[in-house]
């Protein structure tokens, strides 16, 4: 609910812009929600394998970087787990 | 010296057809040879729009299947001598032509024309396939939408996988009156999202429905969205042509009236 009055103090041009850099973010993953949870286990599996982890204690972030010829541009960032 | 521009956009009802009929009589205007080529098999636009279709006698798969020779299928616009058409079939599909045969039409037609372009078809299958094979530089078209822009992105994409090395965008359709109550993404929210060159932004005027309804380009009238195609012509072409204020169209007052507002 709270996000929703958050929506409303916004203007549409705002909130398209959020919506489409997300989705565009998403679609050049190309990977939907299964293979992102697979992809999870498996970076979590890999992690595991070299360093001493407590699994349920910290956090992957995944920073996605393009780059485009005019330069290197970060798009996205993505907490994996 | 001689260009093959594809003018694509992935979503359909953006303003391909039209951009492509605009920006071809833009580069007419400056008397540079030009061919329209309209790629879309199936769903033949790009004549109404010009005001061509009842001078129709042989299309594009007609020349690829060699009914015809080249010049006998290219129709000569009512208002610019140096620019032609070549219209699309309307009876076939888009499996009649082979990303091969239309390299070989694009090559030839090059040979007679300063700039060979190349109207899109909505999609990103065989039809897309086809015309961006031949192409050696893109205008993507795309409005500020959403959907819009998300589908512009993944042509881009296409393209620069392609091999493509220029590709710039045109956004259509703004509404500067929206976009100053901040209902409407901006010309700068756009190029910041998509990360492309800008060579040009067209405000969503009458003028430019009143034209096509006519079957003649906005081009060369007297309305922000004629004078907004005719930069981007002239971009085409290499020039720096500083980006006009779309709402106030181009007269020097209104100009340096707005120098003021700014601060």
């Amino acid at each position: 609910m709270k996000v929703f009055q958050k929506d409303f103090l916004q203007t549409s041009g705002k909130i398209a812009r959020e919506r489409v850099k997300l989705t565009i973010a998403s679609d050049r993953l190309a990977c939907n929600q299964d293979e992102m949870r697979q992809m999870q286990r498996e970076v979590i599996d890999v992690l595991s394998k070299y360093m001493d982890l407590d699994k349920s204690f910290f956090k992957i972030r995944m920073d996605i970087v393009y780059e485009t010829e005019r330069g290197v541009q970060d798009v996205k960032t993505i907490q994996i787990k | 010296m001689s260009e093959i521009i594809v003018v694509t956009s992935g979503k359909g009802g953006v303003g391909k057809t039209t951009s492509t009929a605009n920006i071809g009589a833009g580069l007419a205007r400056m008397n540079k040879k030009v061919v329209l080529v309209d790629t879309d098999i199936g769903l033949r636009n790009l004549d109404v729009v010009m005001g061509l279709e009842n001078r129709i006698i042989y299309n594009l798969v007609d020349v690829v299947e060699g009914n015809c020779r080249v010049k006998q299928a290219l129709i000569k616009d009512k208002h610019y001598p140096s620019l032609y058409l070549l219209p699309s079939a309307q009876t076939r599909d888009k499996s009649a032509v082979t990303p091969e045969q239309m390299i070989k039409l694009a090559d030839s037609l090059k040979e007679i024309f300063d700039y060979v372009i190349l109207d899109c078809p909505a999609g990103i299958e065989q039809g897309f396939r086809n015309a961006i094979a031949a192409a050696g530089r893109a205008i993507v078209i795309t409005t500020p939408e959403v959907s819009a822009i998300r589908d512009a992105d993944r042509i881009i994409g296409l393209l620069e996988g392609a091999g493509i090395k220029k590709i710039d965008l045109v956004i259509n359709r703004i509404r500067m009156d929206m976009v100053k109550r901040g209902e409407m993404m901006s010309v700068e929210d756009v190029i910041d999202i998509l990360a492309v060159n800008l060579i040009g932004a067209i405000p969503d005027e009458e003028s430019v429905v009143i034209a096509a309804n006519h079957g003649e380009p906005v081009v060369g009238s007297d309305t922000v969205s004629g004078q907004a195609y005719m930069n981007i012509a002239r971009r085409v072409l290499g020039e720096t042509v500083p980006l006009m204020d779309l709402e106030s169209g181009t007269s020097l007052l209104h100009r340096v009236a707005s120098l003021f507002k700014k601060k």
